[in-house]
C-alpha cells in the first residue's frame, strides 16, 4: 500500500537541493525499520516519489513524497516512526493511506497536485510608495513577464495563475501571501512572480535574498482546494 | 554565535556546507561541559566529512560529557571571502560560536598540501598564525593525522602535535587539562605538563642548532624533565577500541557517502616508498563478529545503502573471504551494498569483487606501482607480472573491459627502461585481453595507465633518497608516451610541481616553517586543488624567506645524518630503514611479514603483538 506524507522543510536546510533531499528522505526510511519496499532491477532502490521540487533556497510547511510500505500499517505509527529518525530539518506532519484499488493506475501525489500557496518576504530599502503601488498592480489586469527558461525567453502573463494574493508591509518587508496553479498542468514559480513584483514596484532591495517559504499543496475537488492529506482521503 | 544570514548564504556554492544541523550531529548544553574542542579539517566540507579519522574522534570525544567537540572546515574561497567583507569570524558548524571561545582547536595533517589552510582558517579565526605569538588566553592548537610524524615544518604554527593513534591519547590530554584548570593555571602550565604523556610533542620546549651545511647538528629538550624522544602512540586492543555506532548523515552528498567500517590498522606487506606501511605497524585486526557488528549499527543508524570495508591492503584481512560473503548475504535483502577500496593486484582479489559486484562493472584499478619486476623489487612491491596477468585474464573473463594501472614515476635507482617497461606492462594487458575468448570477453577495451611522481617521505627506506628534478620528470613523460603503441591505452599524468613542493615540505625542518608562512601571508591556499594552487606564489615564497627548496627536495641524506624527525620513535628501527634502502640498491626482496617476521622492530619497542586478533597468518 502505498502512503502519502507531508513533511516540512524547514528553513535552517533550506539550501539543500532536490536529489539531496531525496537521499535524505530515502535515509530516513530506511532508519525508520518501517516495510520499505525496492525497486525491481538492477540498481533496487527506495521507490518514492517527490511532489513538485523546491528550489534550493526555498523552505517549505506542507511539502509532500509518497512511498510503497509492505501490508497495511497504522497512520500514526508510520507518522511517529518517521519522527523518530527524522533529521532537524524534516518534521512528519502527516501521514495517509492512498487507496490504490479505486485507481487504475497508482496515486503519484506529483500529478493530484493542482495549487500551492507560499509566503514571499521581499525585502525593500524605502517602502513608502509600497502600498499604493502594490494596490495598483493588484488591478492591473495583465501580469507579463519575460520568463526565462532552457529552450530560450518567452512573454508570459502570470495573472490566471494566481488564484489567490494578498499583502501586508511590516517595516521593511513586503509580505506576499498567494495561492497559485502548480503542478503538471499549470505551474507558476513562485520565484518568477516574486521577480514580477521586485520588477513592477519601486526600491526594492537587489542585494536582498528573498524568503519564500510554501505552506501547502492541494488537489482540486469540484472548484475547491483540498489540502493534499486530506485530498486523498476524499477522491 | 554567529548568524549567517541569507544575503552571504544564497550568494555562495553549496551553502549546505555552512549550515550544519545534520542528523546524527552533536547538540550538547554550553552550560554543563568543561571542555570545548573544534575539530578542525583543512579542506572543504565534502572531503572533511568523508574523512574516518574525524569521524572516530568526533565520536570518542563527545562520548566524554565533559567535553562538546564540533567540526570546522575550510571555507571555499567564494564564502572565505563574503566571510572576510562581513567580518565573520570562522566558526563551528554546531554552535555557530567562533573559534576563539574554543579551549582546543584540534587539525587533523593528512597531506602536506592542506597546511596553508590551516594557516588561513586560524587567521579566519582572528588568531596568530604563529604559536609564539598567540597569547596565554588563545586556544590550544593542537596537530595529529600522519603527516605530525614530522612536525617540524609546522613547529610554529602548533602549541603542541600527538603522534599516532587518538583515541586513548586524547582522554589523557583532556583529563590533564581539566585538572590544570581546575588550578586555575593556564595554556604554559598545561603545556609544560603535557609533554609527560607518551605520543605528545611541543615543540616550543625544544630547541635546534644546525651545521654550516644547513643540516642539523643538535636537537634538543630546553629544560631537564621534558622527554628527549617521543614514542608514538598505538591502540594495543584494537578489538574493543571505541568505534562510532553513529556516523553524521550530511545532507547534501559528500565524496565517501556511504557506512566505513575499519577492518584493520597497519600493513605487513613493506613497500619502501610507502609511510603508511611503516607507520602504523603493528598489525591488529577487528574480529569478524565485531566488524559485522558495528556495521550492523551504523547501518541502522544512518540508514545508508552502502557499507566499505577499510584498511591499507584490504585483501590482508585474515579472515577476508568470510567477512565478505557474511555481509554480502547479510545484507541482500536490504538493498546495502558492500564495497572495498584500495585492491592489490591479484587474481584473488578479481575473484572477490565479482562476488560484490554482481551487476554494474565499473573499472578495475591495479596498482602495480613499476613497470619492471627488477623496479618492482626495489620497492618491495611483491607483485609479479605473473599476478597481474592472472588478474587481468581474471576481469577480462569476467565481463570487465577496462583496467586502470597506478604507477610511480621517478622512484629511486630507476632507469629508461623501468620507464619503458610501463608501456610494455600496458601491452602486455591488451594482448591478455585478446587472448580471451571473443564470446567471453566483452567489448570495448581500455587500458588507463597513470602516473604520480614518487615523493619520498619520512620514516620510509627512501628517506635518504632525492627526488627527481622536474625537467627529468618530463623526459620520462616524453619516453613513457612514445613508448605506447596500442590505441586501447590511454596514458593520463600530471607534471606537476606540486610534488615538489610536497617533497620540500614532507622531509622539512624548521626552517620550512617560514617558508609556509610566507606562502600563506601571500595567499596561497588550497594549494591541493589544481584551480587554486599557484606556483608562483610558492616560488615567490621560497626566495623570500630564503628557504633552499632543492636542499630538501634534491639533497641525498647519508645515514649518520641527524634527521628533522629523529626525535620520533615510530617503534621500527632506523636501522631497519637503512637495511631496506640498501636491499632496494641490490633489487633485494623482504618477504611480507606474515611469512615471518623481518625484525622490524615494532612488536620489541612498543610492546605490542603482531597479528594482534588475527585468525591466522
Amino acid at each position: 500500500m502505498r502512503y502519502l506524507i507531508k513533511f516540512t522543510k524547514e528553513n535552517e536546510i533550506k539550501y539543500v537541493g532536490h536529489l539531496d533531499l531525496m537521499r535524505t528522505i530515502q535515509r530516513m526510511m530506511k532508519r525508520s525499520g518501517l516495510p520499505i519496499i525496492y525497486s525491481q532491477g538492477f540498481n533496487p532502490h527506495l521507490n518514492l516519489s517527490l511532489a513538485q521540487p523546491l528550489a534550493v533556497g526555498v523552505y517549505s510547511g506542507g511539502d509532500y513524497f509518497d512511498a510503497p510500505l509492505e501490508g497495511e500499517n497504522d497512520e500514526l505509527e508510520v507518522k511517529e516512526a518517521l519522527n523518530r529518525v527524522a533529521p532537524p530539518g524534516i518534521k512528519i506532519l502527516e501521514v495517509s493511506k492512498i487507496k490504490e484499488e479505486e485507481h487504475k493506475k497508482v496515486f503519484k501525489s506529483m500529478a493530484a497536485i493542482d495549487a500551492a500557496s507560499y509566503r514571499i518576504k521581499l525585502r525593500y530599502k524605502d517602502v513608502s510608495l509600497l502600498e499604493r503601488e502594490m494596490e495598483s498592480l493588484l488591478e492591473k489586469k495583465d501580469w507579463t513577464i519575460l520568463k526565462k527558461s532552457k529552450s530560450g525567453e518567452k512573454e508570459v502573463d502570470i495573472k490566471p495563475m494566481v488564484r489567490n494574493i494578498d499583502f501586508r508591509i511590516v517595516e521593511n518587508l513586503l509580505i506576499v501571501e498567494a495561492v497559485v496553479s502548480c503542478g503538471s498542468k499549470e505551474n507558476l514559480s513562485p520565484e518568477l512572480l516574486a521577480q514580477f513584483i521586485k520588477t513592477n514596484t519601486s526600491n526594492c532591495d537587489e542585494d536582498a535574498f528573498i524568503d519564500i517559504k510554501r505552506n501547502e499543496m492541494y488537489g482540486d475537488v469540484d472548484g475547491k482546494l483540498i489540502p493534499l492529506f486530506r485530498y486523498v482521503k476524499i477522491i | 554565535m554567529n548568524r549567517i544570514s541569507d544575503d552571504i548564504l544564497s550568494k555562495v556554492e553549496k551553502p549546505a556546507r555552512y549550515t550544519g544541523g545534520e542528523f546524527n550531529s552533536y547538540i550538547k548544553d554550553k552550560e554543563k561541559i568543561q571542555i570545548r574542542y573544534a575539530f578542525c579539517f583543512p579542506d572543504v566540507y565534502e572531503v572533511g566529512m568523508s574523512h574516518l579519522g574525524m569521524k572516530i574522534l568526533y565520536y570518542t570525544l563527545n562520548k566524554r560529557e565533559d567535553t562538546y567537540c564540533e567540526r570546522v572546515f575550510a571555507p571555499w574561497p567564494d564564502m572565505e571571502k563574503l566571510m572576510r567583507e562581513n567580518n565573520i569570524p570562522l566558526y563551528a558548524l554546531e554552535s555557530k560560536d567562533p573559534l576563539d571561545q574554543f579551549d582546543f582547536l584540534g587539525f587533523t595533517l593528512q597531506y602536506e598540501m592542506s597546511y596553508t589552510n590551516i594557516l588561513n582558517m586560524l587567521d579566519m579565526a582572528g588568531l596568530q598564525v604563529r604559536a609564539s605569538k598567540r597569547s596565554e588566553e588563545d586556544p590550544i592548537v593542537v596537530f595529529g593525522g600522519p603527516c605530525a610524524y614530522n612536525p617540524e615544518p609546522l613547529y610554529d604554527i602548533a602549541d603542541m602535535f600527538v603522534i599516532g593513534e587518538g583515541e586513548e591519547v586524547n582522554n589523557e590530554i583532556l583529563d590533564l587539562y581539566k585538572e590544570v584548570k581546575a588550578e586555575g593555571k593556564g595554556k604554559t602550565e598545561f603545556l609544560r605538563k603535557v609533554c609527560s604523556i607518551q605520543g605528545v610533542y611541543v615543540p616550543s620546549l625544544y630547541d635546534v642548532e644546525y651545521n654550516e651545511d644547513g643540516t642539523i647538528k643538535r636537537f634538543y629538550p630546553k629544560e631537564n624533565g621534558i622527554p628527549e624522544k617521543i614514542t608514538k602512540r598505538i591502540i594495543k586492543n584494537f578489538n574493543d577500541v571505541d568505534y562510532p555506532d553513529k556516523f553524521i548523515v550530511p545532507y547534501n552528498e559528500i565524496i565517501h557517502d556511504r557506512v566505513v567500517v575499519e577492518t584493520f590498522r597497519g600493513c605487513t606487506r613493506g613497500c619502501r616508498f610507502c609511510q603508511a606501511g611503516m607507520i602504523y605497524r603493528p598489525v591488529r585486526e577487528k574480529c569478524t563478529a565485531k566488524i559485522i557488528e558495528n556495521t550492523d549499527k551504523l547501518l541502522k543508524s544512518t540508514g545508508y545503502e552502502e557499507v566499505s570495508l577499510t584498511s591499507l591492503s584490504i585483501c590482508d584481512y585474515s579472515d577476508i573471504q568470510n567477512l565478505v560473503f557474511a555481509m554480502v548475504e547479510k545484507y541482500e535483502k536490504d538493498k546495502i551494498g558492500v564495497s572495498l577500496p584500495s585492491l592489490r593486484v591479484d587474481s584473488f582479489s578479481v575473484d572477490l569483487i565479482k562476488q560484490i559486484q554482481k551487476v554494474r562493472k565499473t573499472g578495475l584499478t591495479f596498482a602495480p606501482e613499476a613497470g619492471t619486476q627488477r623496479m618492482r623489487d626495489i620497492i618491495n612491491k611483491g607483485v609479479t607480472e605473473e599476478n597481474l596477468m592472472e588478474s587481468a585474464r581474471s576481469a577480462f573473463s569476467s565481463g570487465w573491459s577496462t583496467i586502470k594501472l597506478y604507477f610511480m614515476i621517478g622512484l629511486p635507482y630507476e632507469t629508461e627502461e623501468d620507464i619503458a617497461g610501463i608501456a610494455d606492462l600496458g601491452q602486455k594487458v591488451v594482448n591478455e585481453y585478446f587472448n580471451v575468448p571473443k564470446d567471453v570477453r566483452k567489448k570495448g577495451l581500455r587500458v588507463n595507465l597513470s602516473t604520480a611522481i614518487f615523493v619520498p617521505k619520512p620514516f620510509t627506506p627512501f628517506q635518504w633518497e632525492p627526488q627527481i628534478r622536474m625537467e627529468d620528470v618530463n623526459a620520462k613523460i616524453r619516453v613513457l608516451r612514445s613508448s605506447i603503441k596500442s590505441k586501447a591505452i590511454s596514458y593520463s599524468w600530471h607534471e606537476t610541481p606540486v610534488s615538489y613542493l610536497e617533497a620540500v615540505i614532507a622531509r622539512g625542518d624548521r626552517k620550512v616553517c617560514d617558508l609556509i608562512v610566507k606562502a600563506f601571508e601571500k595567499g596561497a591556499k588550497f594549494d591541493g586543488w589544481t584551480e587554486y594552487f599557484n606556483f608562483d606564489i610558492w616560488m615567490e615564497a621560497l626566495k623570500e624567506s630564503g628557504v633552499d627548496g632543492d636542499f630538501y627536495a634534491h639533497r641525498k641524506r647519508e645515514y649518520d645524518e641527524i634527521l628533522p624527525w629523529d626525535f620520533i620513535d615510530i617503534g621500527v628501527n632506523k636501522a631497519y630503514l637503512i637495511e631496506e634502502n640498501e636491499k632496494a640498491k641490490k633489487a633485494i626482496v623482504t618477504p611480507d611479514c606474515r611469512l615471518g617476521c623481518t625484525n622490524c622492530g615494532v612488536n620489541i619497542n612498543l610492546k605490542g603483538k603482531c597479528f594482534e586478533g588475527a585468525v591466522s597468518n
